[in-house]
């Protein structure tokens, strides 16, 4: 689908900033962002501030019904983050899930995205909607899915569910990662492939004239080209995986592992649920703290790394 | 110059690799379609035999019949679900690719003080969990009177980021300056210019912001969850949700989760098939340049 | 353009400025929420919105619609309570726009009191009047033991008796179990016969949570000052050994509840016995058709021989919140769903609701022997335990997340580690820690 997935080769006009002459067009300026930012202001920062505004009050009251009362508490609420064991917990375990998971999904994406574009597959149409089809079942739907399929008993896969608990305490976390896995490993391979799609055929003429096989092509031109196009999809999984929600939370009713804490966005979600919007708060702005340092690290790792 | 052609090079290939090829492929179609194959044969049985027949194989094909009572169930109120989400999904992506575009395009192709400022913001928006724009939003949309409307959801679904992050470094890559220019000299206004060249230049770009935005919304079922109380409004996802939490009141909705699980997948499969249409387009388009 | 970055930045600023007000003024809303309505009734006609997922709500709601133009109810449904109704409810209080009446659970009502979301019905003569026709231990769950007020009408309960295969059990030749011990020596029995005396409800503490009510524990009290927290009195950790031990031997299967692999367990026979509510009567039913026919229903086994105490598992109240303009229609129209003859037939018939009220219990409906449990007459056996519930049994206010830390901790001693006991140990300190963290008093 982009060619902007693909690092830049071949392409004159983009090694080539030329500044974007249109100073005396600027009154465009507003017609193209304003609409954008207004919706932006209004549906994202402004919640945003409000949650933190939130996050800095408690809650006082008198005697056992007493009206509750919100005041100024600095930041009471982020001391309660920070001495919560069970929050770190899901987030060290959040981030085990991420760094087994992340790179055998893209992986496995990229391995079908080299094979469809390699022509060696035929019936490229067919594998592609194939694979597609699981992400168009929304998270919640997929995992009350899954849970039939490692039922013990009702599962079509019963010689291996009896044997084996799926849902066990050591075995669930790896469930789910199943779960994610088999979601969006087609839409990550979409996001590859197209990026494949768009390395213009004139890059594998000199390799092909020398007789270099598929695997040699693969390896040493269409990944380092389609490099962008991974370092993206790794930035958005990594973001998902500290985000987890709907496959713990419906994981919760057939499985006696996963408790109330198990992944970050459940510990705000059974806080909210109390009710303790404060708290809650708190934990939304510290995880999304905790995900723009990881995202940003990662990305300045790769930059590095590309540099060299 | 041409997208490369498989066929020159498929000669060349030994069979051993292509035969191995074609085995992982046909793994991996086992392993993402067996779950919906299950689903589908799930859908085809009466409760009774769901859970007492071969998962994998059909019982009785009662499939025609729970497709009717799941319409007939509370006036067909899984329909309006359907109505409801193609109405929230696609309006969204469809206007919220174009702002999106819009945005990302002004980023790209003017200088602007603050400009970078912007991109930045915008570009740091796309880390917030939704957990935590979901209840401000509430909290928000109630100081308006607003919640528990079809806006509560729409407008809030939007606002895409990630889409402003791409559209910026697509029209850098695909929108010369030179073909902006030319059209200025020929008189057209800015506003024209990029509604009739620069969106076609862009067009790929922008189908694949459309297909991220229409399953990130798809797929956000917190925000419907808090918003709306009236069920006449929640999207297929909440609906489905809604019916499985109360499975242990009423166990026949199980059965009714599984068809409308099956027939939920349906619009999405219809929006990625006629997309793949647009791409092939697209890519011949990019390629001309 | 430059025109535009200021006027972007102004309104960031003007933003975030509405976003620190806003916080201020909710907490002023709760302030004035706490000024509460008296039950008046209002001029004109009236329509109010009522939140609850009773499937088939909508067919009662249309018999009083029809016969109350001046008090039309619109009917909004969702989740389960615990599934995102409750935590809508509390965005809603805290936003200021709840809906007239909701429906909350016996155990879930403090939290809404707590939170000062809850009208004082009892202000309303009306439901002054028509207290006495409520079974005295469901009025409790509403009134928190204070004759003054109260704070729902109650619709439905679950009294608990014991359910049965009689089949199995007579042709083992094992005696149905009339105290807990012979149920314990049953349970022996019956894994030697190759089958689970029941499966044990891991995640859904509800059902401890009768158990313990029938043997004396008492979770929670409030004396007016602060809350007392004790999920670990003599007679809950009784209740916790017993069925600790029944794990640890693996009489007991422990299957998660309400999930088809449970249903299954019932379905092919494994699970003999299901100690349950009323409501149980129907879940079974759908569950386990293979079986039909062969289930009875004896009363809930006793700690000691001769006693007849039921414990209840579930029930539910219909609440108006304190934000409705309209109390006294909405207690009007609470009264006759929830005493009404025609609107708890109506509200049996949806959804196999067990009415509160004395009266309610003999209906016709209910004193009918009922064919999948061999035509006994199953409601009897209910009737009677509706009867033998003891009254003093508190609910505290931040039941979720009692709930979540003791399912936390039973889910991990049924895989083994830990016990029950451990379990409620730890679940009592981080109750006392929720509550602190709200700044609700309570005693250490």
């Amino acid at each position: 689908m982009t060619q902007t997935l693909v690092a830049s080769r071949h392409e004159p006009h983009r090694s080539d900033p030329k500044p974007a002459r249109a100073v005396r067009h600027g009154r465009a300026v507003p017609f193209f962002v304003v609409p954008f930012g207004v919706l932006f202001i209004l549906f994202y920062l402004l919640p945003i501030g409000y949650a933190i505004v939130q996050s800095l009050y408690t809650v006082e009251r008198t005697g056992t019904f007493g009206p509750a009362r919100e005041v100024f508490g600095g930041l009471t609420q982020y001391e309660r983050v920070f001495s919560d064991g069970a929050f770190w917990t899901s987030i060290g375990r959040v981030l085990v899930f991420g760094v087994v998971q992340v790179p055998v999904m893209l992986g496995l994406a990229l391995i079908l995205a080299l094979l469809l574009d390699s022509g060696l597959v035929k019936g490229r149409r067919f594998f592609r909607l194939a694979f597609f089809v699981p992400y168009a079942i929304p998270g919640v739907i997929a995992a009350i899915m899954w849970g039939f399929l490692y039922s013990p008993n009702l599962s079509p896969l019963k010689p291996v569910t009896s044997a084996i608990d799926f849902l066990s305490a050591d075995l669930v976390l790896w469930a789910m990662a199943n779960v994610v896995t088999w979601v969006y490993v087609g839409y990550n391979m979409l996001i590859i492939y197209s990026a494949l799609l768009a390395i213009p055929a004139e890059v594998y003429e000199a390799a092909k004239l020398d007789g270099a096989s598929q695997f040699r092509i693969a390896w040493s031109i269409k990944i380092p080209l389609v490099m962008p196009a991974i370092v993206l999809t790794t930035v958005f999984s990594i973001i998902g995986t500290l985000q987890l929600l709907a496959e713990p939370q419906v994981f919760r009713s057939f499985s006696s592992a996963v408790t109330s804490t198990y992944t970050p966005n459940l510990t705000v979600y059974s806080t909210s649920s109390i009710p303790n919007f404060n708290l809650a708060a708190a934990f939304s702005v510290t995880l999304a703290l905790t995900t723009f340092v990881l995202s940003f690290a990662f990305l300045r790792f790769t930059s590095r790394r590309g540099e060299q | 110059m041409s997208t490369h052609a498989p066929e020159k090079t498929r000669i060349k290939e030994p069979l051993l690799s292509r035969t191995g090829a074609m085995l992982v492929m046909a793994v991996c179609t086992l392993y993402f379609l067996v779950p919906i194959w299950w689903l589908f044969v799930g859908a085809s049985k009466s409760s009774d035999q769901f859970t007492s027949t071969n998962p994998l194989w059909f019982a009785d094909f009662d499939l025609f019949a729970n497709i009717s009572d799941l319409f007939a169930y509370r006036d067909g109120v899984f329909l309006r679900w359907m109505l409801n989400s193609i109405l929230y999904t696609g309006g969204a992506a469809l206007l919220g690719t174009v702002l999106a575009a819009m945005c990302g395009y002004a980023l790209a192709k003017y200088r602007f003080r603050g400009r970078e400022l912007l991109f930045n913001v915008v570009l740091s928006g796309v880390l917030v969990p939704a957990t935590a724009l979901a209840l401000p939003l509430f909290l928000l949309f109630s100081k308006v009177d607003a919640t528990n409307t079809f806006w509560s959801v729409f407008l809030p679904s939007l606002v895409n980021p990630f889409g402003v992050y791409l559209a910026r470094i697509y029209a850098t890559a695909s929108v010369p300056d030179e073909l902006l220019e030319a059209a200025r000299i020929d008189g057209s206004g800015e506003i024209r210019t990029f509604f009739k060249v620069a969106t076609r230049l862009m067009f790929p770009a922008l189908v694949t912001i459309f297909l991220f935005h229409f399953v990130a919304v798809w797929n956000n079922f917190l925000l419907p969850l808090i918003m709306l109380s009236d069920e006449r409004l929640f999207p297929v996802t909440l609906g489905l949700y809604t019916w499985n939490t109360q499975v242990n009141q009423i166990p026949e909705l199980r059965g009714l989760v599984i068809v409308g699980a099956l027939l939920s997948i349906t619009p999405l499969v219809i929006a990625f098939l006629l997309l793949q249409r647009f791409w092939r387009n697209g890519l011949g388009a990019g390629a001309v340049k | 353009m430059r025109k535009s970055v200021s006027a972007v930045s102004a309104l960031l600023i003007s933003a975030l400025a509405l976003a620190a007000c806003g916080s201020g003024g909710s907490s002023s809303d709760s302030d004035t929420g706490a000024a509460a309505a008296s039950c008046a009734p209002s001029s004109g006609p009236v329509t109010l919105t009522y939140t609850t997922w009773i499937p088939g709500i909508e067919d009662v709601v249309k018999v009083w619609n029809d016969k109350n133009p001046n008090i039309q109810v619109k009917v909004q449904t969702g989740p389960n309570g615990n599934g995102g109704t409750y935590q809508n409810f509390f965005n809603q209080l805290k936003a200021g726009n709840t809906p007239d009446l909701g429906h909350i659970e016996y155990d879930a009502l403090p939290s809404f009191r707590v939170q000062d979301g809850l009208f004082d019905v009892q202000s309303c003569d009306i439901v002054a009047k028509a207290k006495d026709q409520f079974i005295p231990w469901t009025w409790n769950q509403v009134s928190f033991g204070d004759d003054k007020t109260a704070y729902g009408i109650p619709q439905d309960s679950g009294p608990m008796a014991l359910f049965y295969r009689a089949d199995l059990f007579e042709k083992a030749g094992i005696p149905i179990p009339k105290t807990w011990d012979e149920y314990a020596a049953a349970a022996e029995k019956v894994k030697a016969a190759g089958g689970y005396i029941t499966n044990f409800s891991q995640s859904d503490i509800n059902q401890f949570a009768g158990f313990a009510w029938q043997a004396g524990g008492r979770w929670f009290a409030n004396d007016g000052n602060q809350w007392t927290v004790n999920l670990t009195d003599d007679n809950t950790k009784k209740v916790a050994d017993y069925w600790q031990n029944l794990i640890s031997k693996k009489l007991v299967s422990t299957v998660p509840p309400w999930t088809t692999e449970w249903d299954n367990a019932y379905n092919s026979s494994s699970a003999w016995t299901w100690v349950s509510a009323v409501w149980g009567a129907n879940s079974i039913m759908s569950g386990a058709p293979k079986t039909a026919g062969k289930w009875r229903v004896a009363p809930m086994p006793q700690w000691s021989a001769g006693q007849s105490v039921a414990g209840n598992w579930g029930g539910s109240a219909t609440a108006i919140f304190k934000t409705s303009k309209h109390p006294y229609e909405a207690a009007q129209f609470a009264l006759w769903l929830n005493t009404s003859e025609e609107a708890l037939g109506l509200l049996n018939k949806a959804a196999q609701l067990y009415p509160a009220t004395t009266a309610g219990t003999k209906y016709s409906y209910l004193t009918n022997p009922v064919k999948f449990y061999g035509d006994q007459k199953i409601y009897e056996v209910f009737a009677q335990a509706a009867g033998e519930v003891t009254p003093d049994f508190t609910w505290g206010p931040t039941m979720t997340a009692t709930y979540a830390n003791a399912s936390d901790g039973f889910k991990a001693a049924v895989s083994g580690s830990g016990t029950l006991t451990d379990a409620l140990t730890s679940a009592q300190k981080s109750t006392i820690d929720t509550l602190k963290s709200q700044a609700i008093p309570v005693k250490e």
